[in-house]
């Protein structure tokens, strides 16, 4: 006990005595913070909208007139010239162009279901598929108001509309942040865990400070628990910390538990405090452990969930993201923080992620050696 | 009573071979210097008896005790300082010291007592304070050998402590080794530097992974075969020459401004005149000296083992 307290008390000496060590766990992830919520946006607004309008009738006007009446799209100019949508496209100043073509109003009247046509530059597919559903979205309301119209009424008297509400769930704003901030509280309670305990560990054996406490009659188990435990406790308050901010400052809505999330956040740490050794064993210098610390982050945030759905992965690729520690662990923050699920909802995911806690810890562990090689 | 006991010791790192059955036994009390070039095998051995690295072959105990088997009992028996300096750059001499009294779990009565005497025999009080970092390179061996002793050991293991330390630094460093001795305590430690073999006890060479010979220095001196005589000339590198090819020369080296030559038999006075004038003048003085403790090593290098 003894020997894991003055283990502790070395590593908070060791971590406030470097400056840029402090900055690295509590200014970093601050500012990390800012700019990330700000910077992934899902939402998909002021889509530049290039108009066609080669009717340019009452109906044709009105259509317009819906497009430029919304924050999702910005009308950037008005052409009659087909043939210049390719320079627009290429030169960025369009993203879509809607093209009504001539008579279009009149063979409304007429019900010859006249068509209008869409092009899309579809660079970025789900940018585009999410403008398409808005346009379509545009015109489904554009149709019903027109059928209020009294002239237009009498012409279609018995016909019945079947008219959608739509009711968001949980965001009903559709605030992207709500939905990548949680996700940001993932991937510090990942980095910063793994990233410290391996380069600390691989710092005593650089120095070979590693030696000095193998010769020590400390036990394995003190050595890493004196080690680990201030990591533990770092996180904790940056945990606290992010959460302030998403809280008071992003009006982040937190519906579920405090206590869940800590308890369960506890039993994440034991993935990546173990990956944190494991990396530590398998390398030799700061830089070898820095390096592997981030080809492994890359990978299981990107497999994570955090900003490309899983669902949206091919099939092998959604497998294989059950390997991965930190998509159990997104799902649990969010459903935490966005549904407020309590631990009945989320046993699913807990139960794999505390398995694979057990599993990294126990086999990291085991490879730490008090020997040197 | 025997304090460390090696039989056999083999250890391999692939396919090079750092020991290759090492066997000798330290007594209690005794300061017993490891001595060798570097890569011999010093801190392979060194490494092996702290229980840091495992015996390929052969068996290491202390007080009885198999370094591989009680493990936890050895440590506290042992105070070991690596070759390199490695306390923790970015605490101070204080933080350091504290820090392994609780690692070795020196009771906290007898702690502060202890700090005490070791700040009074290293010096280092006025600099409690300061970052090991900002040591010069004498003052972190004493911190090192310090944090080595904090747990009062019985037998200090010591790999190259004075490599890369000044002359001055380096003598205070043996009279505190031979302070502690008189304390009880044995020394292991290892050099490359050959004139430290004479601050020792008993000694071992080592020569690639082997013993090549186990005394007192003195013992050691004495079974030189040779009559060693040291010359001085105009041009050493041409008396070198010329000494070789006699058939009477067991053993000749350059030893700084001499040139150290083994006879088998004592040279006559007639030989020395007529070497004088084959030289042409060159040579110039000669002297019987017993060996030193180059010329040991050397010749026990070039046997054949």
């Amino acid at each position: 006990m003894r020997q894991i307290l003055a283990m502790m008390r070395k590593e908070f000496k060791q971590i406030f005595r470097d400056r840029s060590m402090v900055a690295i766990i509590f200014l970093i992830p601050v500012i990390q913070l800012f700019i990330l919520a700000n910077a992934i946006t899902l939402d998909v607004m002021h889509i530049k909208l290039l108009v066609a309008d080669l009717d340019n009738s009452r109906v044709s006007r009105e259509m317009i007139q819906a497009f430029s009446h919304t924050k999702r799209f910005d009308i950037v100019g008005m052409t009659r010239n087909l043939d210049g949508i390719r320079r627009d496209f290429r030169s960025w100043r369009a993203q879509m162009v809607l093209i009504i073509p001539p008579k279009f109003g009149r063979n409304l009247e007429r019900r010859l279901n006249p068509r209008i046509q869409f092009d899309v530059d579809g660079v970025d597919g789900n940018t585009a598929g999410v403008a398409l559903g808005y346009a379509r979205g545009i015109l489904t309301q554009f149709g019903e108001t027109i059928l209020q119209n009294p002239g237009w009424r009498a012409s279609l008297q018995g016909v019945h509309l079947i008219s959608m509400e739509e009711r968001m769930w949980y965001n009903p704003e559709l605030d992207s942040r709500q939905f990548i901030i949680p996700g940001i509280v993932v991937v510090l309670l990942t980095l910063l865990p793994m990233m410290l305990s391996s380069m600390s560990l691989v710092k005593e054996k650089e120095t070979g400070t590693l030696e000095q406490l193998i010769v020590t009659p400390m036990k394995k188990y003190e050595l890493i628990l004196g080690k680990l435990i201030p990591f533990l406790i770092l996180s904790y308050v940056e945990l606290t910390l992010v959460m302030v901010i998403a809280i008071f400052f992003f009006h982040i809505a937190m519906n579920g538990s405090y206590f869940l999330l800590g308890e369960l956040s506890f039993v994440y740490l034991f993935t990546t405090l173990g990956l944190g050794i494991f990396i530590s064993t398998v390398t030799s210098s700061q830089q070898q452990a820095m390096f592997l610390s981030w080809f492994i982050s890359i990978f299981i945030i990107l497999m994570s969930g955090f900003f490309i759905p899983i669902e949206n992965m091919p099939d092998v690729l959604q497998k294989l993201t059950y390997l991965n520690p930190m998509r159990y662990f997104m799902y649990i923050v969010r459903d935490i923080f966005q549904k407020g699920s309590g631990l009945k909802y989320l046993l699913q995911d807990a139960i794999p992620m505390t398995a694979y806690g057990v599993f990294v810890l126990s086999v990291s562990v085991l490879k730490f050696r008090k020997r040197v090689e | 009573m025997t304090a460390i006991n090696i039989q056999n010791f083999h250890k391999f790192y692939g396919s090079l071979e750092a020991a290759r059955g090492i066997t000798f036994s330290v007594q209690k009390g005794e300061i017993f210097g490891v001595i060798g070039p570097d890569g011999a095998g010093k801190t392979t051995l060194l490494r092996a008896i702290c229980t840091l690295l495992l015996p390929d072959q052969g068996s290491i105990t202390i007080n009885g005790l198999d370094v591989t088997k009680s493990v936890g009992e050895v440590r506290k028996i042992l105070g070991y300082m690596p070759q390199r300096f490695s306390l923790y750059p970015d605490l101070t001499v204080h933080q350091n010291l504290q820090f392994f009294a609780d690692l070795f779990e020196v009771p906290l009565k007898e702690k502060n007592e202890r700090l005490q005497q070791l700040y009074r025999f290293s010096k280092l009080e006025p600099f409690k304070n300061r970052k090991a970092a900002n040591l010069s390179g004498g003052m972190k061996q004493k911190l090192a050998l310090s944090c080595a002793l904090i747990h009062r050991p019985e037998i200090l293991v010591l790999d190259e402590p004075t490599t890369g330390v000044d002359p001055l630094s380096r003598q205070e460093f043996w009279e505190i080794l031979h302070t502690i001795q008189k304390e009880g305590t044995t020394i292991l430690i290892s050099t490359a530097y050959m004139d430290e073999a004479e601050q020792c006890d008993r000694v071992v060479l080592f020569f690639r992974g082997r013993t090549v010979g186990l005394d007192t220095l003195e013992n050691l001196k004495k079974k030189y075969p040779y009559r060693l005589y040291w010359l001085k000339a105009k041009n050493l590198r041409k008396l070198l020459d010329f000494f070789q090819t006699l058939e009477n020369v067991r053993a000749i080296q350059l030893s700084g401004d001499t040139l150290h030559v083994g006879f088998d038999t004592v040279p006559a006075a007639g030989d020395w005149q007529a070497w004088i004038k084959a030289t042409a003048g060159n040579l110039e003085e000669w002297e019987s000296r017993p060996p030193s403790i180059e010329d040991v090593f050397l010749d026990l290098m070039r046997r054949p083992q």
